[in-house]
């Protein structure tokens, strides 16, 4: 899952001082189970930008939205048409910044501001809490590894690790919250009686399939004409 | 503004036509867990409503119902029942003015046909009552000055008085229904009269007389029949009691009379019955009552022979008994007669059971078998066309609201035939409960005593035949209110569609009952309403029933848009108080405009603040208020395990917001009640208004 977590309020108030009907509209998919841009958070930030303007004594029209998913263009038909039907003159979407970008692209003249830092594709490690476990490189490596991936999971991305900032377990950049993977790659490997994959060192890696490859796109050719 | 009831209307059980099982055990199937809610919302007279929807006799059962909703109530699990029938009594003898203020009228008479009822014991009476207000003209025969039954003149006053049976008469009454007194039918009117008069005929005799015993001495001056006994003592006739009065039974009849007998003055009163102290068929309580008042059982005992001198009773024989129901549990005494047992008495009363009297029958076509009268139970009907029976007479001996019950399904029956000319077989009466409470939730839950209270010192109550148990404080009943899990009323997946799967109600529900399937699935028979699920969603998927948040931000919403904002006192502070904290009804009455601008204060009264959610909390600001302040059970009192946790962190992250929004977290406050909501609650909304927050924080 993405993971996304709040903007500070006044950054997001900020990108609307010179707006006067804003539409907040949150995804129901990623971001309301990472608990900051569900329905819920909606109702907070519009109730606060209210609050907010009002206070400054500038009232503003700030409109609630909630869509399934800001990554499916039939999910945000609604959003745009009810933008033009209702005069919006900027939308704050607590997507990720899949949705973001993905409105923004259709919206035409009308400006989108994110409410979210999109941070990682991570999974929930205890109620209210997230980390990081992929990091979308495009060739995974996790067979050589036990399954844990040290693109995402290593501080230094190290492919043949640990460095010499592993102790007791724990990575050097943050010892108190960060495990070092390399040891739990270890421990895991040893677990499976293949301790001697360690000795085959990995080879350095094509970032051609991440991002440094440009933009990346996926197909299915059952469903869509691959050129 | 109080916890609001119009727009919630009557509770409505996510689990469909499946009953909680109080109501499901009710043989009216009252709405117990409707009315016990009301109580806690202080609609004291909104419960009235719901009581009388299905039972004429609301005061008669406050007193004396057997209660078979408390012995179902699934608090059990958890503690003890919840003490519905001490509810009940409170709620009728609260709402007087309103009682009368609601009274049925009689109904036009709209139909040509009219039915007699012979006999006005609950059963009768509300059938009576059922077919005159659908406008049928109803005459009813009563052998009797009084109406009401055993009521009136079985069951003593210290259980139940005679303004309480009254009140329930008074509204029957009123609905037009004609009562002949002191018409015994088969004496002062023939059977055969009736048929003729009338075009349809309802026996509604009751079980009237004692049964006697088939020993030697039952002629001896100084025995007495059990009914004929208390009808003496119901209409102050003090029949004459030596000093040792002996009554034979076991039952709860038994316990009436021999509790009644010991009022009368007798130094001993003992009961003697076949049955071992496990086995009698009287409740538990009656009988630790009646041991209370100096009354001595001796169990185990078949009477032999009354023993006379001089045709007046001296002593009871008695043989052991050793066993009172055969291998099939049916009842079938066998004795030792090597052992026997002489106890010296001046009187004996026999209280061993009750049978109908059907003497008016004879030479009638309605077929009477064995001293029984022959009648169907599924139609109610007899072996003559027209001619129906109800209560005791249909079922044997039963209970009020039982002989209530089929009241009701007598004039449903009744009615059908006089339209049609047809029997009516009344449809299947099994109910679907919810069930009991699973014990892994039952633990999670918090227990809470019961709200009892003490009847009179005994030495006292035996004085005289005053009633001897009080009825609840407003307090009181609101405390014991609350103790009602309002089961089937909770969490609920309003909009599916909205729900993410998150798992978060999975992991913040204190008992541990909510599951994701796909989707959220709080099961109706497990979930204990205490809204923390519905507080924390995300995608504010989940509703409780039992107080949707939703209603309550419509209505907080309109209270703000009636006042004028110009002219609050300010600051103005709204305030989410426990609904759990209050001990009177001042605080859950609806404010009106003018108090909430001269106070400067809203309340607005939630069962558990632990349910508000961060938007809750916010949203008041946006209203207009200048502080808002959520106020909470003492510490360590919360209803739900684990709340006051979640709620604090609530508070804590919604207070950085404000901060962050520039508003100031300080205008939120979490605050515990000290003692109860009346007490403390103006104090601290007074205090909190009274703190200079510019000041104070610096600002
Ligand atoms: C001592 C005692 C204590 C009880 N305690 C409780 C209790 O605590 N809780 C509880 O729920 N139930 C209790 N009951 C049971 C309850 O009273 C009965 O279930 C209920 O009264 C039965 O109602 P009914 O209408 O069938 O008959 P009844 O109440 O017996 O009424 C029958 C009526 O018919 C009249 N009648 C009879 N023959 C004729 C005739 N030929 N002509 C005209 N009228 C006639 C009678 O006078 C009587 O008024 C008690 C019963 C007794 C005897
Ligand atoms: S807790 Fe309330 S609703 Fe549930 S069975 Fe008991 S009285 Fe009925
Ligand atoms: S959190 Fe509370 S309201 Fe939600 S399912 Fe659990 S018990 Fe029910």
């Amino acid at each position: 899952m993405i993971v996304a977590d709040p903007k500070p309020f006044l950054q997001v108030k900020g990108y609307l001082e010179d707006f006067q009907k804003v539409l907040v509209v949150g995804c129901g998919t990623c971001t309301t189970v990472c608990l900051s841009g569900g329905e819920a958070e909606v109702q907070i930030l519009a109730s606060g930008l209210r609050i907010a303007f009002g206070k400054d004594g500038r009232k503003k029209t700030i409109l609630e939205g909630c869509v399934q998913r800001q990554c499916d263009l039939e999910f945000i038909v609604p959003v745009l048409s009810q933008v033009e039907a209702e005069g919006i003159d900027a939308v704050v979407s607590l997507a990720c910044g899949v949705g973001v970008n993905f409105l923004a692209d259709r919206l035409g003249n009308i400006p989108i501001f994110p409410g979210l830092d999109t941070t990682f594709y991570g999974a929930n490690m205890q109620q209210g809490l997230w980390a990081e476990m992929c990091a979308g490189c495009g060739s995974c490596i996790v067979a050589y590894t036990g399954g844990i991936c040290p693109v995402a999971r290593c501080s230094k991305h190290l492919l043949n690790g640990p460095c010499g900032g592993s102790e007791k377990g724990k990575c050097e950049v943050d010892p108190k919250n960060i495990d070092c993977v390399w040891q739990l790659i270890y421990d895991r490997l040893k677990r499976l009686g293949r301790l001697e994959d360690l000795r085959n060192l990995l080879p350095a890696k094509d970032w051609s399939t991440a991002s440094d490859g440009g933009v990346r796109r996926s197909a299915r050719e059952q469903l869509y004409d691959v050129k | 503004m109080s916890m609001d009831k119009s727009s919630q209307g009557s509770l409505q059980s996510i689990a469909g036509d499946v009953l909680p099982t109080c109501s499901a055990a009710c043989p009216v199937h009252t709405d117990t867990r409707e009315y016990v809610q009301r109580i806690s919302k202080g609609d004291y007279e909104g419960a009235l409503d719901v009581l009388l929807e299905v039972n004429p006799f609301p005061s008669v059962c406050g007193r004396i119902c057997h209660h078979p909703c408390e012995s179902k109530c699934r608090r059990v699990a958890i503690d003890e029942a919840v003490s519905l029938r001490m509810l009940k009594r409170f709620v009728v003898e609260n709402t007087a003015a309103h009682r009368i203020a609601r009274r049925k009228k009689a109904v036009q008479i709209n139909s040509d046909k009219s039915a007699a009822i012979i006999g006005a014991g609950p059963a009768g009476l509300t059938a009576a009552m059922d077919l005159a207000l659908r406008g049928y003209k109803v005459k009813v025969y009563e052998k009797d000055t009084k109406l009401g039954g055993m009521l009136a003149h079985a069951i003593p006053r210290y259980r139940l008085p005679p303004e309480a049976l009254a009140q329930d008469i008074e509204d029957i009454l009123a609905t037009g229904i004609e009562v002949h007194f002191g018409s015994s039918v088969g004496v002062d009117i023939s059977f055969e009269q009736l048929r003729k008069e009338n075009d349809a005929v309802l026996i509604a005799v009751g079980l009237s007389e004692s049964h006697s015993l088939p020993i030697p001495g039952t002629g001896s001056k100084g025995v007495f029949l059990g009914v004929t006994f208390l009808w003496d003592v119901a209409n102050g006739l003090c029949p004459e009691l030596g000093e040792r009065t002996l009554v034979i039974g076991g039952g709860n009849v038994a316990i009436d009379i021999a509790r009644a007998a010991k009022r009368l003055g007798p130094k001993n009163v003992y009961m003697a019955c076949l049955e071992s102290r496990e086995e009698m068929p009287a409740w538990k309580w009656e009988i630790a009552e009646a041991e209370e008042e100096g009354i001595e059982i001796l169990n185990s005992w078949g009477p032999k022979a009354i023993l006379e001198k001089d045709g007046a009773v001296r002593a009871m024989e008695f043989r052991r008994c050793a066993s009172v129901f055969d291998a099939q549990r049916r009842f079938s005494p066998s004795y030792d007669e090597s052992v026997t047992n002489t106890v010296e008495v001046d009187s004996v009363i026999l209280g061993i059971g009750q049978k109908a009297n059907l003497d008016f029958l004879l030479g009638s076509e309605v077929s009477v078998n064995g001293g029984r009268l022959t009648c169907d139970r599924e139609s109610m009907a007899t072996s003559e066309p027209g001619v129906f029976a109800c209560g005791e007479v249909m079922t044997g001996p039963g209970s009020a609201i039982q002989a209530v019950g089929t009241g009701h399904d007598a004039a449903k029956v009744l009615a059908h035939y006089l339209e049609t000319g047809e029997i009516l077989k009344l449809p299947d009466k099994n109910t679907i409960n919810i069930g009991e409470l699973p014990a892994a939730t039952a633990a999670k839950a918090r227990r809470l005593d019961r709200v009892c209270v003490d009847l009179t010192d005994p030495a006292e109550r035996i004085k005289d035949f005053s009633p001897i148990e009080p009825v609840y404080t407003e307090e009181e009943a609101l405390s014991e209110s609350r103790r009602c899990l309002s089961c089937a009323t909770g969490a609920h997946l309003q909009f599916p569609n909205h729900c993410a799967g998150c798992l978060t109600c999975v992991r913040i529900c204190p008992f541990g009952v909510a599951q994701v399937r796909r989707t959220a699935f709080m099961p109706p028979q497990e979930c204990q309403t205490c809204g923390l699920c519905a507080a924390e969603c995300p995608a504010f998927a989940i509703e409780v029933l039992r107080f949707p948040t939703a209603a309550m931000k419509k209505s907080m919403v309109e209270n703000v848009a009636g006042l004028d904002l110009e002219r609050v006192a300010r600051p103005f502070l709204i305030a989410y108080c426990c609904v759990n904290g209050t001990t009177s009804r001042k605080y859950l009455k609806d404010q009106s405009a003018g108090e909430i601008m001269e106070t400067g204060v809203l309340r607005i009264l939630v069962p558990c603040v632990g349910r508000l959610s961060m938007a809750d909390l916010v949203s008041p600001f946006e209203l207009g208020a200048d502080k808002v302040a959520v106020v909470s059970c003492p510490e360590g009192a919360c209803y739900y395990p684990r709340v006051e946790g979640w709620l604090e962190r609530r508070i804590t992250r919604t207070q950085r917001y404000l901060d962050e929004i520039g508003l100031g977290g300080e205008k939120l406050q979490l605050f515990k009640m000290e003692g109860s909501g009346d007490e403390s609650w103006t104090r601290i909304w007074e205090r909190f208004r009274a703190v200079n927050l510019e000041t104070a924080v610096g600002r």
